[in-house]
């Protein structure tokens, strides 16, 4: 279900699904977030889950569906890690990843070869606790959100810390469980302030700027943003994670347009009922959009149920062709939108 | 009945998730194989030979040496009526021996009873992992669940060795019967002392323990079978021996991983047994491997899915090597919804290994009559 | 058996070891200076329990948010039951899972087994009509026990039968045809999409985009829509109808009433051994069966009744329980205090009440587990006893430290007999056999005798910890 409230701004309009899930190899477990590479190509990186430790990996794939292999595995070794949460490419090509289990960034080639390994588990400066989104700069520092410390710290690729903002608490320019984050093309930074229910924005340098959204279901109201995006045009995309939703502001944080998601089969999931063809005639049969009456108001409750809604919408990416990629989690899939 | 010098120990090897037997045990030089495998299929070169039609996956050397030795039987099409491709029921009815409704009681729970029903061997029944399996489980019917062999025992995180002896002193008089206790902490006070007394006897099985066999370090299940091994040479009374491989829900990467799976599972099997002969202890167990259910026909571009209709390994000196039931037809129309159909019951196998191997009446275990095979040399 | 506490502060720890999971030291003194019937009435009268919210484990666990697999929804369970302030509603879900046992291997789906744990909350300390009809239409209890196959004209009785048997009247108070009676006023309460959840359960798909979760339908046209006869009534009865009847029958208020009295006052024989066992107290169920039709079928009256009367109150009924695996793992989670937040390391905790024998939604069959000491396999033992010895002997859990600093508070140079009775004490054990209590003080004795120069007090006050976890008497509630 998408509502506009303007004429002549931008929306998004759904393209296409992309993925499908799968333990291993060609496919997602508890997709979390996606990078895109200069090449066009999509590095999501994958949560899995600890009780099946093969989801915890990147997939390397593009728009098209085409599939470049996998890398990464679970575990507390060189290059191994437990909770993946974000991911960001710098103009170098390097891709890092945050894991908020062990407190630390890998970083690789787009190969996915290890190229090193930092982060210390602390409250002191430098020091992370639960690192959570990640960005990249113009400059190509790296904006980590630093969740359990609720602040922002800005570090070099290798590591070292450059500067840090941000604390603890519900009033301006503070943050709460923070979880993702992006830099616009003035250098601005937009903060996912999750437990506060609200995106912020700040300067290069973390002074406040304004609060966007407030705690709410309805149109411009947030429950626990997982990540925002702003594109060329300062538009300002937000994953309304526990609404079930994604959300259009435009560059004066006015209300644009919400979407619940449209999902349909993938290449990849056509494939796999192809392969499966009772599966896929009982599929067929059945309504993927019953008219019911749930036990609880709980949107999750909602896109349980209903197959083509996003279901734990945890990350937003721009890729270089003009589409918003919705990172899909709960339904191992991303939901491609063009924006226009 | 094979009666050997001393009581016959039972080896099973559960393979979690689904094991791929069509590439398990290759219809190399059927075509419908490899036009239904088009990602996955193995070709002749890829193959071990064992017949001419039928080769073994390229991982499986070892058991191939054994095969050659006439050791190793092949139930091919093994399953039951109506197969069920969840991995939890469909594990659950080979667990109980039961199809058509849910049962409690395990196979190998029930057997232990028959084999030891006053309990006076607390580990004539063994599952080399955590938790118990339900093919273990009976009531009232001791089974010492072992995760390592090495550190099993009570509180173990009770590292200092002087810390240690004082505290399994004192668990032993808290344990202790006495007077006036009600029944159930006398109930309780007995297990426990039967735990302790369990993880003493264990204690002792890798102490004398020694073997020219190195196992693959790192690999569970080679652990599990040098554990095993140990325990039955030490020659504890213990006849059940139970562990699980897990790992073959291969949906996807399935070449990689099923490669990888066997090669360890072969090499372990292989050591275990040329451990045993080292020994002198080569005809005193015998190995059944399953899984179960089989999967589809048809591969999904990277794996394949849940099916039906596998094969079953025995292993084993006093084996008749060869190939029991038949292998399932390909043909499209003989195939049960894109699966392979069952031609014999997982049942007759079992009754078969209580009857011919472990010297016990099936009947009581089983519920009803299973036609067996002739597996074994007499 | 020796009493180590006040009479008051022993009576409260039985009423916190049964209507919820025990409870510290601390707690137990806060709570008798409220007073015993107050407490009571705030166990029971919370509406909105504080305890971990859903989104921050959804946040965390991304399988406990999809609920794919046969952990999560017992992983998620555990979140609530170690932080809740309301443990009698968990402690609640739990007796009803253990009647009205669902399991996965059927669905092969953990939210819609979640769900039903959720169904257990809502309507869980309610009317049991409503209960009853909840779980009839419960979508996880409909494929369980195949209502999806019970069809007008081709009776599937398995959903009837367990009705009848398991879940109200008790064998011996009906008969066959009453079963299939049963089944036909069932026929149609089924599931949407029926074709294609059945088969991705029965298949464990979780493609293309994970598992969808089941909803309820009555499809109309497939019901049985003619008379019949059900415990001697006629009519054109629907399953609305079956349950009415069935909650008039005293011998539902006997079945229903014996279950309560077994998970809350003393383990009774195991359910298929009811109809031979007279229970425990006749007189206790009687007057808990008397409240159930007082109050119009209410089970928090039934429990208000229960907590307050002597039957549970008095010495009898001390430590008649053994606890169950999840019961255990809670407790001890609950005075280590080791999760206040979210980590990774739930599932595998989750997972001992597994390697205890109880592997939450994944029950062996429709009747559960049984419990008792069937809970105490050799096996199991010692699970359980290094469970607790090692959560107990974990420095950095803040309750261990809390708890160790409230034993060496008792002072520097007391004796070994008072370590051990402080001890005891922090753990609420308020109840052990002289043989386990000398053997305990006769460790603390010669643990300090021979202790090697650079280990702590606090490292030996740790080891008593994990010893009194291991007494006989820890097993039992």
């Amino acid at each position: 279900m998408t509502t506009a409230s303007e004429t002549k701004t931008k929306r998004i309009s759904f393209n296409r699904t992309i993925g499908v899930a799968a333990m291993q190899g060609r496919g997602f477990y508890y997709p979390w977030a996606v990078s895109v590479a200069d090449d066009g190509r999509y590095f999501v990186l994958g949560r899995g889950s600890d009780s099946d430790p093969r989801g915890t990996r990147y997939t390397v794939m593009n728009f098209e569906e085409e599939y470049f292999g996998t890398f990464g595995a679970f575990g507390t070794g060189e290059g191994e890690s437990l909770w993946n949460t974000c991911t960001a490419i710098d103009s170098a090509q390097q891709l890092y990843q945050t894991d908020e289990s062990l407190h630390r960034i890998i970083v690789r080639n787009l190969d996915g070869d290890l190229l090193n390994t930092w982060g210390e588990h602390g409250a002191g400066e430098g020091q992370l606790n639960g690192p959570a989104g990640i960005a990249v700069t113009a400059s190509d520092e790296l904006l980590v959100v630093d969740q359990q410390n609720g602040r922002i710290q800005k570090f070099t690729g290798d590591g070292k810390i450059i500067s840090s903002f941000g604390e603890s608490g519900s009033g301006d320019g503070q943050l709460n469980l923070p979880w993702g984050i992006c830099v616009d093309s003035a250098g601005d930074i937009y903060v996912a302030d999750w437990g506060n229910d609200r995106v912020v924005k700040f300067t290069a340098d973390g002074g406040f700027i304004a609060n966007y959204g407030s705690s709410g279901r309805g149109e411009g109201e947030f429950d626990a943003p997982a990540s925002v995006v702003v594109d060329e045009d300062g538009y300002i995309y937000v994953a309304d994670w526990a609404n079930q939703r994604v959300q259009v502001l435009d560059s004066n944080g006015a209300f644009v347009q919400l979407t619940r998601g449209e999902s349909n089969d993938s290449k990849w999931a056509q494939e796999f009922l192809d392969a499966n063809s009772e599966e896929q005639a009982a599929r067929a049969g059945a309504n993927l959009e019953p008219d019911i009456e749930f036990n609880t108001d709980d949107p999750h409750e909602a896109s349980a149920h209903i197959e083509k809604y996003f279901w734990g919408p945890t990350h937003l990416a721009l890729d270089n062709d003009g589409h918003l990629l919705v990172v899909d989690s709960n339904r191992h899939r991303l939901q491609v939108f063009d924006i226009s | 009945m094979v009666t050997a010098k001393r009581n016959p120990a039972l080896i099973v090897i559960q393979l979690a998730g689904g094991n791929d037997s069509m590439n398990t045990i290759v219809p190399y030089t059927n075509g419908i194989y490899h036009d239904s495998r088009k990602a996955i299929g193995l070709t002749e070169s890829d193959v071990i030979d064992i017949n001419g039609t039928l080769g073994f996956h390229p991982s499986m050397g070892p058991i191939k040496d054994l095969w050659d030795k006439g050791n190793v039987a092949i139930v091919q099409g093994i399953g039951y009526p109506v197969p069920n491709r969840s991995h939890f029921r469909s594990m659950d009815i080979w667990h109980t021996a039961e199809s058509a409704s849910i049962a409690p009681d395990g196979w190998l729970g029930r057997t232990i009873r028959e084999i030891d029903p006053d309990h006076g061997n607390v580990i004539t029944g063994i599952n080399f992992g955590r938790g118990l399996p339900r093919a273990l489980h009976a009531k009232g019917v001791p089974v010492a669940s072992v995760g390592n062999l090495e550190t099993y025992g009570l509180l173990p995180d009770i590292k200092d060795q002087q810390t240690r002896e004082l505290a399994m002193d004192v668990f032993s008089r808290m344990y202790s019967p006495s007077d006036g206790v009600d029944a159930v902490l006398q109930e309780i006070s007995d297990t426990g002392m039967g735990a302790l007394l369990g993880a003493d006897i264990l204690r002792t099985a890798p102490e004398q323990y020694s073997s020219s066999i190195e196992y693959e370090a790192e690999v569970e299940i080679a652990q599990s079978l040098r554990d095993i091994s140990q325990v039955l040479q030490a020659d504890l009374g213990t006849r059940v021996f139970y562990t699980i491989h897990g790992g073959y829900d291969t949906h996807a990467g399935e070449l990689e991983n099923h490669a990888k799976l066997w090669h360890e599972l072969s090499t372990a099997v292989g050591d275990f047994i040329a451990d045993l002969e080292e020994h002198g202890r080569g005809d005193d167990a015998v190995v059944m491997i399953f899984s179960e259910f089989g999967r589809r026909v048809l591969d999904n571009g990277s794996g394949t899915d849940h099916g039906s209709g596998g094969h079953s390994l025995v292993i084993g000196n006093g084996v008749k090597g060869g190939f029991y039931g038949e292998h399932p037809s390909l043909e499209l129309n003989e195939q049960v919804e894109g699966d392979m159909a069952f031609n014999n019951d997982f049942r007759s196998m079992y009754a078969t290994l209580l009857d011919e191997w472990m010297g016990i009446d099936p009947h009581p275990i089983l519920g009803e009559n299973y036609e067996q095979f002739d597996m074994f040399r007499r | 058996m020796t009493t180590t506490m006040t009479s008051e502060k022993a009576l409260m720890a039985h009423l916190m070891r049964r209507a919820g999971f025990g409870a510290s030291s601390e707690e137990l003194d806060r709570l008798v200076e409220q007073g015993y019937d107050e407490t009571v009435d705030q166990l029971l009268d919370i509406e909105q329990p504080n305890r971990m919210s859903d989104n921050i484990i959804r946040r965390y666990h991304s399988e406990y948010s999809g609920m794919m697999g046969n952990l999560s929804a017992g992983a998620n369970w555990m979140y609530r039951m170690v932080s809740t302030d309301a443990p009698l509603r968990e402690k609640l879900n739990l007796m009803w899972h253990g009647m009205y046992a669902t399991g996965y291997s059927k669905l092969a789906n953990g939210k819609v087994l979640h769900d039903q744990i959720r169904m257990f909350e809502r309507h869980g300390m309610g009317s049991f009509k409503d209960l009853l009809i909840e779980i009839s239409k419960d979508p996880a209890m409909i494929v369980w026990l195949d209502n999806v196959e019970n069809h007008k004209g081709s009776i599937n009785e398995n959903y009837g039968r367990e009705l009848l048997e398991l879940f109200s009247l008790g064998v011996g108070n009906y008969t066959e045809h009453d079963v299939k009676e049963a089944a036909r006023a069932f026929t149609g309460w089924t599931i949407g999409n029926t074709e294609y959840m059945t088969m991705k359960s029965a298949r464990d798909s979780v493609w293309p985009y994970g598992r969808l979760s089941f909803h309820f339908e009555y499809k109309a046209d497939d019901h049985d829509d003619s008379e019949k006869e059900f415990l001697g009534r006629k009519g054109n009865f629907n399953g609305e109808d079956i349950v009415d009847i069935i909650c008039e029958q005293p011998a539902t208020a006997e079945f229903l009433s014996r279950h309560i009295y077994s998970f809350f006052v003393a383990d009774e024989p195991p359910v298929p051994e009811w109809p031979y066992k007279p229970p425990r107290d006749p007189e206790a169920i009687a007057a808990l069966s008397n409240i159930y039709f007082e109050s119009n079928y209410s089970i928090k009256a039934m429990l208000n009744y229960l907590f307050k009367s002597e039957f549970f109150k008095s010495d009898t009924a001390r430590f008649q329980r053994i606890k169950g695996p999840a019961e255990l793992v809670a407790s001890v989670l609950r005075l280590t205090e080791e999760f206040e937040k979210p980590d990774i390391s739930m599932n595998p905790m989750s997972q001992q009440a597994q390697f205890m024998g109880q592997h939450l939604l994944s029950p062996p069959s429709v009747e559960g587990w049984h419990w008792g000491t069937e809970w105490i396999d050799s096996g199991a033992l010692v699970e359980r006893v290094n469970f607790a010895s090692e959560h107990f002997g974990n420095l950095d859990a803040p309750g261990v430290e809390t708890l160790v600093n409230r034993i060496l508070d008792a002072g520097d140079d007391i004796a070994p007999e008072a370590v051990i009775d402080r001890t005891l004490d922090e753990l609420a054990i308020t109840e052990i056999s002289d043989n386990s209590r000398e053997a305990l003080i006769d460790f603390a004795t010669r643990q300090s005798e021979s202790a090697p120069a650079d280990q702590t007090r606090r490292e030996r006050v740790v080891n008593i910890l994990k010893l009194a976890g291991a007494t006989p008497e820890f097993q039992r509630a």
